[in-house]
């Protein structure tokens, strides 16, 4: 055991292994291909709404374990939330990858990826799926900034 | 061979752990170092034009480098051995020094098997001036389908761009075939040796090629350097990429005329300390006793492979046998991605490298996202093999 391993903690694995299940949306309103330029995982991402609500997030990743996982957590976490709250999940990832600030309320899941927040070289992978996500989001309701 | 892996400190050391990521950078070697320090310690001084004697030194020294790559390579005239910063700019110069002379509609083969660096500046080329790409395929093994050759080439045929030995699949090019067949028809070929150079002295002259690229640091040599030979003929055609100092006879505000090659296309102060350095590994390589290492190679390389192939979740990329193959292979592992699996091979002191090498098309081709690619060098051990097969095991497990 080292280190390392800790990254490859069952819950995320678990997590990872649902990514199988995801696939695209009925009625996408945005979607968004995300690539990793140093390894060239890549992520689709397709949020499909219901009035104010999510109904649905869907996709394809083409990543490793990190990504499959974050991708399948995505997809876990959306529905029923509004836009602003995919938002402040986006903003939670990058906050705990950054400095391993815990993640709350809906996107409480994220807390699994804690162990990969001292891998900074892995960073990335996890915030690949909430990259394609945000481009997504921008598609249907751009952010002011 | 220990004899051989203390010429390296790193792995002396141990510091480089079970060191199976060549094909991305080999491990630097004492001579090597020993001669940049002595350079950098007491021979400094810019090269080329200088008079005082440190500097006519530093400029003897440049050049005895230039020679030591032209018999490396298998050049006669070292004035064909033009220093550049790596393959990819080596590269670089080609598609814009002799992309220069070419117009519209004039073609271009690249194999399918090519790094990006022998891909991408062909499209910018593409862009400027509307050339014709078009794409010698791999067969199932990731040879060149020389086959397909004769109905590429076609009256528009300018040159073909191919590697000498993929940095994915170890399959090497029969280049003296496809420089045959392009002869015949006036077609030049640029063959991308950056693999190729790490494993032994290269003969250009009977490759019979026009341009042949290597990169300093896949051969036991620093960063920041690498090589471009070209036939003094073709060289005498191309236009300068760079413009600057030391590249130019004279200069007026009104026009500028160029030294002849190799200065021509060596605009600015060059990497001199990496050059003399470029240089004493190839001194170091022409010294090596070949026929041993590439026999100790193969059978490293044939454990390698059996350990593998007992392992039914593995498929290897490319050739199957020894033949004609340098030792890098790539492999993937049903459920487990590569870099997943470099993580924690990386984590139990085994370097490899998991992704898309940066062949694409090639993954394309093989209808793989990524590959986990281990790549030997002369100082490799059973010991790394050893160590590679235990902590693969490991891996697999924890990703099970
Ligand atoms: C086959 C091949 N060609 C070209 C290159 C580019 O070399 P460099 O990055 O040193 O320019 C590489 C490096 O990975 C390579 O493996």
């Amino acid at each position: 055991m080292s280190g390392a391993d800790g990254i490859y903690d069952a819950r995320i694995k678990e997590l990872a292994a649902t990514a199988r299940d995801l696939g695209p949306v009925e009625h996408a309103d945005c979607r968004h291909e995300a690539d990793n330029f140093l390894c060239g995982d890549r992520v689709t991402v397709e949020v499909e709404r219901d009035g104010a609500r999510i109904k649905a997030v869907g996709g394809k990743v083409r990543g490793c374990l990190l990504t499959q996982a974050a991708a399948a957590l995505v997809s876990q976490a959306a529905p029923g939330l509004k836009v602003a709250d995919l938002r402040g999940g986006i903003k939670q990832a990058e906050a705990l990858m950054a400095d391993g600030t815990p993640a709350t309320g809906a996107w409480e899941g994220l807390n699994v990826f804690t162990p990969v927040h001292d891998a900074k070289h892995r960073h990335d992978c996890v915030l690949l799926p909430f990259q394609a996500l945000a481009a997504c989001l921008d598609q249907t309701d751009p952010q002011d900034d | 061979m220990l004899s051989l892996r203390d010429q390296f400190p790193s792995l002396a050391s141990g510091l480089a752990g079970t060191y199976l990521d060549n094909a991305a950078m080999t491990q630097i070697a004492t001579p090597v170092l020993a001669r940049m320090t002595s350079f950098e310690t007491g021979g400094r001084a810019n090269v080329k034009r200088g008079i005082y004697p440190l500097a006519t030194q530093a400029t003897a020294a440049f050049e005895g480098a230039r020679a030591a790559l032209a018999r490396y390579l298998g050049a006669e005239n070292p004035n064909e051995v033009v220093f550049t910063s790596g393959a990819t700019a080596a590269i670089n110069l080609v598609a814009h020094g002799f992309g220069a002379g070419l117009t519209a509609g004039d073609e271009i083969i690249i194999g399918e098997a090519e790094h990006h660096a022998n891909i991408v500046p062909w499209q910018m080329l593409r862009d400027r001036v509307g050339v014709v790409l078009k794409v010698l395929p791999v067969d199932d093994a990731g040879y060149p389908r020389l086959d397909a050759l004769d109905d590429l080439m076609t009256a528009r045929t300018r040159l073909i761009a191919i590697t000498h030995a993929s940095n994915v699949t170890g399959a090497v090019t029969d280049v003296a075939a496809i420089c045959d067949r392009a002869r015949a028809q006036g077609v030049r070929v640029l063959v991308d040796g950056a693999q190729m150079a790490a494993h032994g002295p290269v003969d250009v002259t009977t490759l019979g090629c026009d341009f042949y690229v290597v990169t300093g640091h896949k051969m036991f040599g620093p960063t920041g350097v690498g090589v471009l030979w070209a036939r003094a003929e073709v060289l005498e055609t191309m236009t300068p990429f760079m413009g600057g100092g030391e590249m130019i006879r004279r200069v007026t505000f009104g026009e500028t005329t160029f030294a002849p090659p190799p200065h021509r296309f060596e605009a600015g102060t060059p990497p001199v300390t990496q050059v003399v350095g470029l240089g004493a590994a190839a001194d170091m390589l022409l010294g090596l006793d070949w026929p041993e290492i590439r026999a100790h190679e193969q059978i490293l390389f044939g454990i390698l492979m059996e350990r593998l192939a007992a392992l039914d979740r593995v498929t290897v990329i490319g050739p199957e046998g020894n033949a004609r193959r340098l030792p890098i292979l790539s492999f993937t592992v049903a459920g487990a991605h590569p870099h997943d699996i470099c993580e924690l091979m990386g984590a139990r002191g085994v370097a490899l490298r998991g992704g898309h090498h940066c062949a694409q098309p090639l993954m394309d081709r093989f209808g793989v996202e990524a590959t986990t690619r281990a790549s030997l060098a002369l100082y490799n051990v059973q010991g790394d093999i050893d160590a590679f097969t235990d902590a693969l095991d490991e891996t697999l497990e924890v990703l099970a």
